[in-house]
């Protein structure tokens, strides 16, 4: 599996309709554990609503758009992770993920 | 006898699955890990079990579990239908050793298990079954077949170790790092008792062995050359002073009783016994059993005790006629196996013998994908015919050796062929065999992409064979020959020879021709983009390749990539990965390689090139242009959508000569329009597909029209965008086309992609408002999460959120709401049968 960034950018109106989005995500995503593995997200201010960056392991791309479309998530753009440069720790999120 | 240890949850799992009826399970697992003993105690459990073996052999009994079992020898499909019909449970062992016809019943067993009453156990050693062993094969098309199941029994933890050890005061620390905790290794050591520890499992059993008599060592020995089991008539003849010993190897566990005969309790055993024999020993005691044998035992048997033994007159006698057998059976991988063994002790054979041998086995190794091999062999025959001066036999072999040149790519060497077998038999009375040879000329003709000569030889082989009657050649001609009419853009024509050759082969009752002419007229149009044509015809192959057990893996390859070019690239990505996971021919994978890396470039996801160089190394070596054009093109395609101008010239030039020598219309278009949008090509010449040469004259209102009446909405909407028409946005981003979308709004000044959310009623999303429309049409969530392809939950998530934000308390109510917001969106909307339209297959 190869590590992946996804970018949804807009995604969401709200925290809350994003949180639903992450129940559908892990739901999902524990349907295809040889495909896909979320790894971490950061949540975007986007001013009218929220987007993320979203870290995944995949088998492919195809199987991150798949795990999208069951999910009903938002697809932007999907680049793949040559490397992992970690400087320092995050820091802590303001709210804990679902 | 040892109790079962740490597999509780096995057991469980298999009780589980034999209570939801329909099941084929994979057992898999290194040798001597514990498959046997688990299924065993399984068995025990289910009752009435019934229970084949797969032999260690070079070439086993074709169909040989089956036959074990009691079922008759018969077609693959057959004898499935016969195991699902009987129901019960079937245990089939080790079949990483089955023979290729057993190996086809599995296959229709994985597919037709669920909802029968059969249940099939199957064990295999899961360390051996990688690269390309057929039965990684067979796993990987079963693979979502719904019925088969794969689990893995471990290795026995350091605790299973003591508590084994400990009872026997032997060193549980000691045993498991030697052993790693396999179960048999483990069980060998500790029966052979002793301070010293063997290091390998040879020497745990041979060690074991050292414990007996001498009378029943030797028994022991004859027992370890018999490869699944010895019958106890066959030890009467070639033992019997030492029978007597039979019931202390029995208790000495060293052997366990197995039907009408004894085996070794692990086939590991067997060979480090057979092993620690000396050569001469060994060969007197497969005389021994040869003799015994007589005619008694089965051809395949008989063919390696013959070889066993070096008994020349014996494998000669056995192994062709083992072959022959196998070669009916559909077995071909021991046709050859059996085959090649005759030959190594057939020098002094005559020569035609000699020369039919190697004929046969040039056969099967072409059937089986042997092809230097093959040629090989042929050509040595070819050698013998021509040393008598047989003509005709010299005449034959030329044309079957163009077929392995050809498939190796020796294209020079297969026209030589070709052209003297040709030659040769049209100096002969005219025959099946010179149709053939026409036939022969015309496939490599077709192949490569040679239109005109393709349709010339295969109108010459249609009446060649018309001539003598052979309704098979003359489909195969018409064919050919309608392939290549295809090919040269005269469509029409081309599809009717191909109808006049499905209709043949149909009524011939040939399944390969009626396959190959479905086939052709499927992949053939995909190629020529007539697209809504190709997916008819490519479906129907499928379908019909499904319900005779042949297996469609090119068929569905073009058809992801027909999916691709009718911009349904979901569906397109989901079959070419599927593909990929279950081929292993390079023709399909070099096709689904392609649906991927086009969809990727498009989407600008990555992984384009990853996919499309494999394709490239996979399509060099051929040579063909079906292969290479293709590929370049859509590497040239990749390349623009990245942005590099001077790489998009530079994979376009790497067909564009040979699309033009070929006069192919898609691949010389498509090539010729990259290198003019990258600005390295002022004309191309005027036969080029229409959408192509229209939008090269100028005319991007008509090309792009032209691209919607092949049903290509990406290449529209590419074309609009070439010109710089904004209207080109819409379909692009509907379809996801991120990197041209950008392109086009840069080019126009144009800021962010549009919120699709925001244009909608009740803030509802596009999958919400698909959601409403089927609860509106009184669907249940489970219906509308089949309807819809999601999971039940996915869905329930949906149907709370759509009450949710429609402020409604109940389905009735959000229904009743869905009408107001239709009626008020208007046109937008449609009915819900518009809105979420059933998901293709």
């Amino acid at each position: 599996m190869d590590t992946y960034v996804i970018l949804r950018r807009s995604g969401w109106r709200s925290g809350e309709e994003l949180g639903e989005a992450a129940a559908r995500s892990t739901t999902v995503g524990e349907e295809m554990p040889d495909d896909v593995r979320w790894i971490r997200s950061y949540v975007l201010e986007e001013g009218n609503g929220v987007g993320t960056v979203c870290i995944y392991q995949a088998s492919s791309p195809e199987a991150i758009r798949a795990h999208a479309a069951a999910a009903d998530l938002p697809v932007d753009e999907i680049v793949r992770v040559a490397d992992t440069v970690i400087v320092r720790p995050d820091p802590l999120p303001a709210t804990a993920a679902s | 006898m040892v109790e079962l240890l740490e597999r509780e949850q096995l057991l469980a799992q298999l009780d589980a699955l034999r209570g939801e009826g329909g099941r084929l399970v994979f057992v898999g697992g290194e040798a001597g890990v514990g498959k046997t003993a688990l299924v065993r105690a399984f068995a025990q459990g289910a009752g009435g079990v019934l229970r084949g073996s797969c032999e260690n052999l070079a070439a086993p009994t074709p169909l040989g579990p089956f036959l074990d079992v009691g079922l008759e020898p018969a077609e693959p499909r057959t004898i499935a239908a016969a195991a699902l019909a009987r129901g019960g449970v079937l245990v089939l062992e080790d079949v990483h050793w089955a023979d290729g016809a057993s190996l086809d019943v599995l296959r229709v067993l994985g597919r037709r298990i669920d909802g029968s009453d059969a249940f099939v156990v199957a064990t295999y050693r899961d360390d051996e079954v990688t690269g390309d062993h057929p039965l990684r094969v067979v796993l990987g098309e079963l693979a979502s077949a719904p019925g088969v199941v794969r689990i893995a029994v471990p290795r026995l933890s350091l605790d299973a170790v003591r508590a084994l050890a400990e009872p026997l005061g032997a060193d549980a620390n000691a045993i498991h790092r030697l052993t790693l905790g396999n179960a048999f290794f483990v069980t060998e050591i500790l029966a052979a008792g002793g301070v010293d520890l063997p290091e390998t499992i040879r020497d745990a059993v041979l060690a074991r062995v050292a414990l007996l008599d001498e009378a029943a060592r030797r028994l022991i020995e004859v027992i370890a050359v018999i490869p699944l089991r010895a019958e106890l008539w066959l030890l009467e003849h070639v033992v019997p002073l030492e029978l007597d010993r039979l019931d202390i190897c029995l208790e000495s566990g060293v052997i366990r009783a197995d039907r009408d005969g004894v085996a070794f309790r692990h086939e590991l055993a067997r060979l480090a016994v057979e092993s620690s024999l000396a050569p001469h020993r060994r060969r007197a005691l497969h005389e021994a059993i040869l003799d015994a044998l007589a005619d008694r035992g089965d051809l395949s048997r008989l063919a390696y005790h013959a070889e066993e033994a070096g008994n020349v007159e014996a494998v000669l006698r056995h192994a062709p006629e083992a072959g022959k057998a196998a070669s009916a059976a559909s077995s071909h991988r021991e046709a050859a196996v059996q085959y090649a063994r005759a030959l190594r002790f057939a020098d002094a054979c005559p020569s035609d013998e000699r020369a039919d041998l190697l004929d046969r086995y040039a056969e099967e190794a072409l059937l089986t994908g042997l092809y230097e091999e093959s040629v090989e062999a042929r050509l040595s025959a070819l050698a013998l015919h021509r040393a008598v001066n047989d003509r005709l036999r010299v005449g034959v072999t030329l044309s079957r050796l163009t077929n392995a040149f050809t498939r190796l790519g020796r294209n020079q060497e297969a026209e030589e062929a070709s052209r003297e077998s040709i030659e040769i038999l049209e100096s002969l009375p005219p025959g099946r065999d010179l149709a053939w040879a026409y036939a022969v000329q015309a496939y490599a003709r077709m192949l490569s992409r040679d239109n005109d000569e393709g349709v010339a030889w295969g109108r010459k082989a249609v009446v060649a064979a018309a001539t003598v009657g052979d309704r098979e050649v003359e489909a195969y001609g018409l064919n050919m020959a309608g392939t290549s009419l295809m090919m040269a853009g005269r469509i029409e024509e081309g599809v009717l020879e191909l109808e006049r050759s499905l209709a043949i082969a149909g009524e011939a009752g040939h399944e390969v021709f009626t396959m190959s002419a479905l086939n052709m007229l499927g992949t053939g149009l995909g190629e020529m983009m007539a697209l809504e044509a190709a997916e008819r015809y490519l479906r129907q192959c499928i379908d019909f390749a499904e319900a005779h057990e042949l297996w469609p893996v090119y068929p569905r390859a073009w058809l992801a990539l027909v999916h691709v070019y009718r911009g349904r690239w979901d569906d397109g990505a989901s079959l070419a990965g599927q593909v990929m996971r279950g081929a292993h021919d390079p023709i399909s994978r070099i096709s689904a390689l392609i649906a991927l890396g086009r969809v990727r470039a498009r989407r600008g996801d990555p992984g384009a090139f990853d996919a499309l160089d494999e394709a490239l190394e996979l399509s060099v070596p051929g040579g063909h242009l079906q292969r290479l054009g293709h590929v370049h093109s859509a590497r040239a395609e990749a390349a623009w959508l990245t942005g590099d101008a001077d790489r998009t010239v530079e994979e376009a030039l790497g067909a564009y000569q040979l699309a033009l020598e070929k006069r192919h219309l898609w691949y010389a278009g498509e090539l010729a329009y990259w290198q003019w949008r990258a600005g390295a090509l002022e004309e191309a010449p005027a036969w080029i597909a229409e959408p192509y040469q229209l939008q090269l004259e100028g005319d991007a209102e008509r090309a792009a029209a032209a691209w919607r009446a092949h049903g290509c909405p990406y290449e529209a909407a590419r074309t609009l965008a070439d010109a710089g028409d904004e209207a080109a946005l819409v379909e692009l981003e509907r379809l996801g086309a991120r990197p041209l979308a950008a392109h086009l709004r840069r080019s126009l000044g144009l800021r962010g992609p549009r919120d699709a959310t925001r244009g909608n009623p009740a803030g509802l999303t596009p999958r919400e408002l698909e959601v409403l429309a089927l609860v509106a049409d009184g669907m249940q969530n489970r219906q509308i999460a089949e309807r819809l392809v999601l999971s039940t939950r996915t869905v329930d998530h949906h149907v709370s959120s759509v009450l949710r934000k429609l402020g409604a308390k109940t389905r009735v109510e959000a229904a009743s709401r869905f009408r107001e917001i239709s009626v008020a969106d208007g046109a937008n909307m449609g009915s819900p049968a518009d809105v979420a339209a059933p998901a293709r297959p």
